[in-house]
């Protein structure tokens, strides 16, 4: 989406909502979004200078500014995300999306955020990592009232220290952030910080979880443990744009975590460094050079490196299990069983069984069956060279010499320089390896026993 | 002695014998008589009676019951056995071929009998005797008629009638039974036949569930335990279908005997499933009427009931006059002397026991209780018809409605429920055995819909019957219960 278009959407947006005018007199407009597309940087209009981020397939809140104050309004409330082309999902979101939209601020800069509360029941917002005054921070009976289904709630502070911060509800919190209610806030410096370097390329995302039964389209709420869905700002792979540089750029990723588990988070191809927490900047004696960082339930990490090598490389959680769709936690594993003559069989009462998984899952990666409508394939994904398998938390760094600077647009797959590429070895013949697997009619005399210790280990 | 014992003792009766002279003089009690008591064994056994009860009724698929299976029937037997046997097919093999039809019609033959029996004038009693006394000799010749008998014919005649509709009646209800036992034995047979098919895809699928099994197991896939399980599975599938074939093989069988037959016909083959459900309930008003107008066991009751009736005018009659006898008395006696002279005596000899202990009060009192037991058994089947009709009404139209559920409600979810799982099956959502395990609920559902559509046909069967024909569950007791209720030929 580009700024034109983003501003007229924008403006439908508010001639829809133009019935609670009156009552709204006072606040500023709610600006909606109704695109899942990375928005481009919001250049600040007004109050101090700074470089703005790119939210993954998210957006930047616009803002009044009323005597000096930086006035935004959320609107919490249902919404439909499309997590993915052809996966949609029922979720509580912020003006128009989940999560909601990223709000830039400057430090120092004085703040006045209006909450209006569309959702079903009460909610709260907590600006989270922030120095605000006891009253602002948004626990829901604890600093405040909760603000009633209907109801604008009002929070004022000052933008203190700057740094990587995120919002979420702190009001039936579990649910609320289950059904995807967060957001990202950016607190840039006022003028050049000594631990804050400027960068060409800041990207930021969250880290959500959900559990969306299989061919329904709303996240069970009480999952504790056993999520499906894994998302990069409520998207899944195919359906996360890509993080792409100019050659040599200087590149911030920054990362929030409000699922209920770690992400180890994993680029390829570079090395990088944690140059802030959420804690704020972290010292450079206290840097050193990482491929993954886990960000730990909870935190906020930024990476910084220069992105020094061409190519698509990859960018993910590296559970795997978080780089797939939903898949049967129950499905035995298949490998190495025979289905001949068994097939025949199963096809007179099932006429479209086909086998899968007798030789591991890579089929499902390729095999185009049906599945339950609304439902992400445990697999998916195509690359030039062929299927990806994979889904979830999975996304591409693309590095380009020729990508134009604060052009954020995707260059499509990387042209390898020839030779560059892992090739199959011609005329080679190697017999593919024996499964070894030991018989249990006659293991008895296996004695090697391994004894797990049980427990939630589901991640 | 009992004139009714004499009567029955006497050779097959002709109500147009001549016996000659003296017989002139009886004839003048009898003249009257000789109308009504003329009767004849009808000559086809009491089959077109039967039909015209039955003929109309939806039971008979338009068929006429055979008192005797001849060529033709057979021929026509074969040809209904050459093809796929269907309700209607099977209730005309039954109405021509089982021995139950030609039970009720020898039943009924019997009752003609005794009509004809009871309507005929008694047979003369000639009595000859010769005495000799020194040279003496005395011919006594003497024809005696039994007069009660022919005082009480017309009362006879008009109870053994009577005895006879009833026994028509019965007969009917008899080949009505036959006629819906034949139709839901056929419905049996068929829905275990169907039934079999499905239990037996389960049982395959089980199969396929525990082969697979053994394999992960043998590969170290799978624990004993998770192997173990399948084949659990498998083996009550199997019983299971084992019950199914057997209740197959005994249901069909109950068909064979009803349908009579045996030999090489009992390869005969069933179509692969019920026919489908009506599309809607017929109008049928107010069924109660229609039982209490139309059923054969109330009009059956009601023939009886009028039956005793007479039988009770009769008793009034008789317990007086109970073995008066009249006989027409010519005695001649020879002298043997030398006039060879004779004499010859004529006379009347009046035969009356006197009434000095039993003046019939006992006899009477019997009467009147055999007439209120048959009054109330009136009743008692009315009672019986209506609530049946209701009751088979409502029994109609619950399994109308549970068999229409499961058709368009129960087997469409069913079969949506598979297609979701063969989809999370595609998506690795679902194993396989989830995917085998549904695929056998949906064949145990299909099955649960087939008998429900069964359950459907046979209470379709019990309206029919509770409607126009008989009880549907109760013939053989009404059977038994009416038997000892006709009031013995006399014999008191």
């Amino acid at each position: 989406m580009n700024r034109r278009n983003f501003f007229a959407g924008a403006a439908t947006a508010v001639a829809a909502t133009t019935a609670s005018r009156v009552s709204m007199a006072a606040l500023p407009e709610p600006v909606m979004q109704s695109s899942t597309a990375t928005a481009p940087p919001l250049a600040p209009p007004n109050g101090r200078p700074y470089n703005p981020v790119v939210t993954l397939n998210g957006w930047t809140l616009p803002w009044r500014m009323n005597a000096g104050v930086k006035e935004f309004h959320l609107v919490a409330e249902p919404v439909v995300r499309e997590m993915a082309p052809g996966f949609k999902v029922n979720m509580w979101g912020y003006n128009g999306q989940s999560p909601g939209p990223t709000i830039e601020v400057v430090e120092g800069d004085r703040v006045r955020i209006y909450v209006t509360n569309k959702l079903p029941e009460h909610t709260t917002v907590h600006w989270h990592g922030q120095r605000l005054p006891n009253g602002m921070d948004g626990v829901g009976g604890i600093t405040q009232p909760h603000i009633p289904p209907g109801k604008t709630f009002v929070y004022e502070f000052t933008a203190r220290r700057p740094g990587t911060f995120m919002y979420h509800p702190h009001a039936d919190e579990m649910v609320q952030m289950a059904m995807g209610m967060m957001g990202f806030w950016i607190t840039h410096p006022k003028e050049s910080h000594p631990l804050i370097e400027p960068v060409q390329r800041d990207f930021c995302f969250l880290l959500g979880s959900f559990d969306v039964e299989p061919g329904s389209a709303t996240p069970k709420v009480n999952t504790m443990t056993d999520f499906n869905i894994w998302s990069f700002n409520s998207r899944v792979f195919p359906g996360i744009d890509t993080l792409n540089v100019r050659k040599g750029d200087r590149v911030r990723i920054r990362v929030g975590n409000l699922t209920m588990t770690n992400h180890p988070i994993h680029i390829h191809g570079h090395e990088f460094e944690v140059t802030g927490t959420d804690g704020g900047p972290v010292p450079r004696t206290a840097r050193w050079p990482e491929v993954s960082v886990d960000v730990a339930v909870g935190q906020m990490r930024q990476m910084e490196f220069i992105a020094d090598e061409e190519g698509d490389w990859s960018l993910h959680c590296h559970k795997a299990h978080h780089t797939m769709g939903p898949m049967g936690h129950e499905v035995p594993t298949m490998i190495g069983v025979d289905q001949k003559g068994v097939v025949d069989k199963i096809r007179k009462l099932v006429p479209d069984y086909m086998v899968m998984g007798d030789k591991g899952m890579a089929d499902m990666g390729e095999m185009e069956m049906p599945i339950p409508d609304n439902t992400m394939p445990m697999m998916t994904g195509a690359g030039p060279f062929g299927s990806a398998e994979m889904g979830g938390m999975f996304t591409l760094l693309k590095v380009r010499r020729d990508q134009k600077p604060g052009d954020y647009k995707d260059p499509g797959w990387f042209k390898h320089p020839a030779g560059t590429v892992a090739r199959e070895v011609p005329g080679a013949s190697v017999p593919p390896a024996p499964r070894n697997a030991p018989s249990p009619g006659n293991s008895s005399n296996t004695d090697a026993t391994v004894r797990k210790p049980s427990g939630a280990h589901n991640h | 002695m009992n004139p009714f014992v004499r009567r029955q003792l006497a050779g097959p009766p002709h109500c147009r014998r001549s016996s000659g002279a003296l017989f002139k003089r009886a004839a003048a009690f009898g003249g009257a008589l000789v109308l009504a008591g003329c009767a004849s064994l009808s000559p086809d056994g009491g089959t077109a009676d039967v039909q015209a009860l039955v003929g109309n009724n939806p039971l008979m698929a338009g068929t006429t019951a055979q008192r005797v299976p001849d060529e033709a029937s057979q021929k026509s037997v074969d040809a209904l056995l050459a093809k796929p046997l269907d309700a209607e097919s099977a209730v005309r093999i039954a109405l021509v071929n089982s021995p139950r039809v030609q039970d009720a019609f020898a039943t009924l033959q019997i009752s003609d009998a005794d009509r004809v029996q009871a309507a005929s004038l008694p047979n003369p009693v000639l009595s000859f005797s010769r005495l000799a006394q020194g040279r003496e000799r005395e011919f006594e010749r003497m024809l005696s008629f039994n007069v009660i008998g022919l005082v009480t014919l017309p009362w006879q005649a008009r109870w053994a009638g009577q005895r006879h509709e009833a026994a028509k009646l019965q007969a009917a209800q008899s080949v009505l039974l036959l006629a819906a036992d034949t139709r839901r034995a056929w419905v049996r047979a068929v829905s275990a036949q169907q039934s079999v098919v499905y239990l037996r895809d389960a049982k395959d699928a089980a199969e396929a569930g525990a082969e697979l099994a053994h394999r992960m197991a043998q590969v170290g896939n799978w624990s004993a335990l998770q192997r173990t399980r399948e084949q659990l599975l498998l083996a009550d599938a199997a019983a299971q279908l084992a019950r199914a074939e057997q209740t197959a093989v005994a249901t069909r069988e109950q068909l064979t005997r009803l349908l009579g037959l045996g030999g090489e016909r009992i390869g005969y083959t069933l179509p692969d499933r019920l026919p489908p459900l009506p599309k809607s309930a017929p109008e049928l008003g107010d069924v109660q009427a229609l039982a209490l107008r139309d059923r054969l066991d109330v009009r059956s009751a009601q023939a009886q009931n009028t039956a005793v009736a007479d039988s009770l005018g009769l008793t009034r009659a008789t317990s007086v006059i109970n073995a008066m006898e009249i006989g027409a008395v010519r005695n001649t006696t020879f002298e043997n002397d030398a006039d060879r002279s004779r004499s010859t005596k004529r006379g009347f000899e009046l035969d009356l026991p006197l009434p000095l202990f039993d003046w019939g009060q006992a006899r009477t009192g019997r009467a009147e209780a055999q007439y209120m037991q048959s009054a109330a058994r009136v009743r008692d089947v009315g009672v019986l018809a209506a609530s049946e009709a209701r009751e088979a009404w409502q029994g109609w139209n619950t399994s109308y409605a549970l068999a229409r559920r499961y058709r368009d409600e129960v087997l469409p979810l069913r079969k949506k429920v598979n297609e979701e799982m063969v989809l999370r099956y595609n998506g690795m959502l679902a194993s396989v055995w989830e995917l085998l395990g549904e695929t056998r609920a949906s064949m145990l559902v299909v099955n649960a819909g087939i008998e429900a559509q069964r359950d459907f046909w046979l209470a379709d069967t019990d309206l029919q019957l509770a409607l126009t024909g008989s009880s549907p569950g109760g013939m053989t007791a009404l059977q038994t219960a009416t038997a000892g209720d006709a009031p013995a030929a006399g014999g008191h």
